[in-house]
């Protein structure tokens, strides 16, 4: 599991209430424009956060075993298309 | 001993018919009690009220049942007070069940109870109110200790068991809504002696995980009993304890369990708890895209903007000829500058300058003294030097004149040179001092102050 690569952003959903409180800001104006550029730069960042956050897992089912090691589910839990008891 | 049954009390009324009395001690007395009543009273059911209940150091249950008519010592054991679903209180209505026994050192007579259970309410539902009581009390069913959900749980752990309907249902909202989701499953029996027990272990277990950001605990419905573990203090308290939030997912819809008012979200199905700890992916990434097209267009609109202001004030009269008059700014300013290092350069030259003259005299003053003070003892030294020399040597000139002169007037040369002369005999071997020293006729020498004479004697006078 990557970690936050970015320690500005704490975790992805500080990065999207950022993000969006953010872009009301630009959306208000009045701001210089070293500012709105700096928003800016900051709101791509976020973003980009975001999007890799919602992709970089991959589908993973894993049981603990007795002592709490985390191993591979059985193929029954793993398989969508396996019967329900 | 006797037999128990057949107590041989004696009648006043007839004393002599009867065989010889019978004295029992106490404690035989008691022990035949005993005996009768633990064979005959052996299990037994009895209801009444509870009173007087207190549980002793060694965990033993004492209290008294009672109703209207009579009352009725009871203990439990702490052996089988471990089993009490509920915890007994005064006036409380219960059906013990147990057998009586004989208390020996106080002569009394008690249930001991196997078993307890309240009447009108369920033994189990007692249980459940007043546990829920107490951690209501304990303020852990407060609203403050809820923990929000996280948007995008990193790692998912589901306590549940593996065999029930309830970890498909999971698995398939979780595959649904979020097709990358990773979980991890922590496998625990749900129901029966002991699954309280692995709940708990399960979720702390999960807890320890790196990257787990919730929780959920899950059943799939049945009785009041088969849900029992959900009831239990340990599991509320190890939910409450959970590092991370966590959801419950237990039973149906209609169920409540303690852990249910513990958990920081409670769904009504396991399949509502997945829902509830994964929102879509597909909305979430609307949400960003949405946020990004925002962000875009809000600083494009903002550059545009200042963009338009820039070419409205650059049409404006007043700024119209301004790169000439920049230009023109930019010569004087050259100018200015040109100046400025001029005076800045030979003012501070001379002032170097005039600096170095004054260090130089400065040095020339420091040094000359010095070498002043030295050069004055050097000539002092040399000129008591030479003095020292001088006088020594007219010191020894005049001890040589001296010398000389004593030497010159000792000197028989000098005499000589007066007119005196010396008669030395003829082989010039003695100096004539008597003339009876030499005879007539004897040749002498005398020498003069200049040259010698070859004399004879004549006479002797």
């Amino acid at each position: 599991m990557t970690e936050t690569p970015e320690p500005s952003i704490k975790d992805f959903e500080s990065a999207l209430s950022e993000l969006e409180s953010l872009v009301k800001t630009l959306e208000d104006g009045n701001l210089t424009l070293e500012k709105s550029l700096e928003l800016f730069e900051r709101g791509v960042q976020l973003s980009r956060y975001c999007h890799t956050r919602l992709e970089e897992a991959e589908r993973r089912i894993e049981v603990l075993t007795d002592q709490g090691e985390p191993r591979p589910a059985p193929a029954a839990l793993t398989d969508p298309t396996a019967d329900v008891k | 001993m006797t037999d128990p049954t057949t107590l041989p009390f004696d009648d006043p009324a007839a004393p002599e018919s009867q065989p010889p009395r019978r004295v029992f001690t106490v404690t035989a007395l008691t022990a035949a009690i005993r005996t009768m009543l633990e064979t005959t009273y052996r299990e037994i059911w009895v209801e009444g009220e509870i009173s007087n209940a207190r549980v002793w150091k060694t965990g033993h249950l004492y209290f008294t049942l009672k109703d209207a008519g009579a009352q009725l010592n009871a203990v439990m054991f702490r052996s089988t007070v471990r089993y009490l679903r509920f915890k007994p209180e005064n006036g409380q209505h219960v059906v013990a069940r147990g057998r009586l026994s004989v208390y020996d050192r106080k002569g009394e007579y008690q249930i001991v109870c196997e078993h307890l259970e309240p009447q009108g309410i369920g033994a189990l539902q007692l249980a459940f109110e007043q546990l829920r009581e107490r951690l209501d009390h304990e303020g852990l069913f407060a609203t403050e200790r809820k923990r929000p959900l996280p948007a995008l749980p990193r790692k998912i752990g589901i306590v549940t068991s593996l065999d029930g309907a309830a970890v498909q249902d999971i698995l398939n909202v979780l595959g649904r809504r979020h097709p990358n989701a990773h979980v991890i499953i922590s496998p625990t029996r749900v129901q029966g002696d002991g699954a309280a027990k692995e709940i708990v272990r399960g979720l702390g277990h999960l807890g320890r995980l790196p990257g787990i950001d919730v929780i959920i605990v899950a059943r799939g419905g049945g009785s009041m009993e088969d849900l029992w573990a959900f009831n239990e203090e340990p599991v509320a308290r190890a939910i409450a304890a959970a590092a991370v939030p966590v959801v419950s997912g237990i039973g149906h819809e209609t169920d409540f369990t303690i852990s249910d008012f513990v958990a920081d979200l409670r769904a009504p199905t396991p399949s509502a708890a997945a829902e509830l700890v994964v929102a879509r992916k597909d909305e979430i990434a609307a949400q960003i895209r949405r946020a990004q097209d925002r962000l875009r267009s809000a600083v494009a609109s903002d550059l545009q903007q200042r963009r338009t202001k820039v070419h409205l004030l650059e049409k404006r009269p007043g700024l119209a000829g301004w790169p000439a008059r920049v230009a023109g700014h930019g010569r004087y300013s050259a100018e200015l500058t040109h100046r400025l290092n001029n005076v800045v350069t030979s003012t501070v030259g001379r002032q170097i300058r005039e600096l170095n003259t004054v260090r130089l005299r400065l040095e020339a003053l420091s040094l000359g003294r010095r070498f002043g003070r030295i050069r004055a003892r050097l000539v002092a030294a040399r000129t008591h030097l030479a003095h020292t020399t001088q006088n020594a040597h007219a010191d020894r000139a005049t001890r040589l004149r001296t010398a000389a002169g004593r030497l010159e007037a000792l000197s028989p040369l000098a005499v000589l040179s007066r007119g005196y002369a010396v008669c030395w005999t003829a082989d010039r071997s003695v100096v004539v001092r008597d003339a009876t020293a030499v005879t007539p006729g004897q040749s002498v020498t005398v020498t003069l102050h200049k040259g010698e004479l070859d004399c004879e004697v004549r006479s002797t006078k």
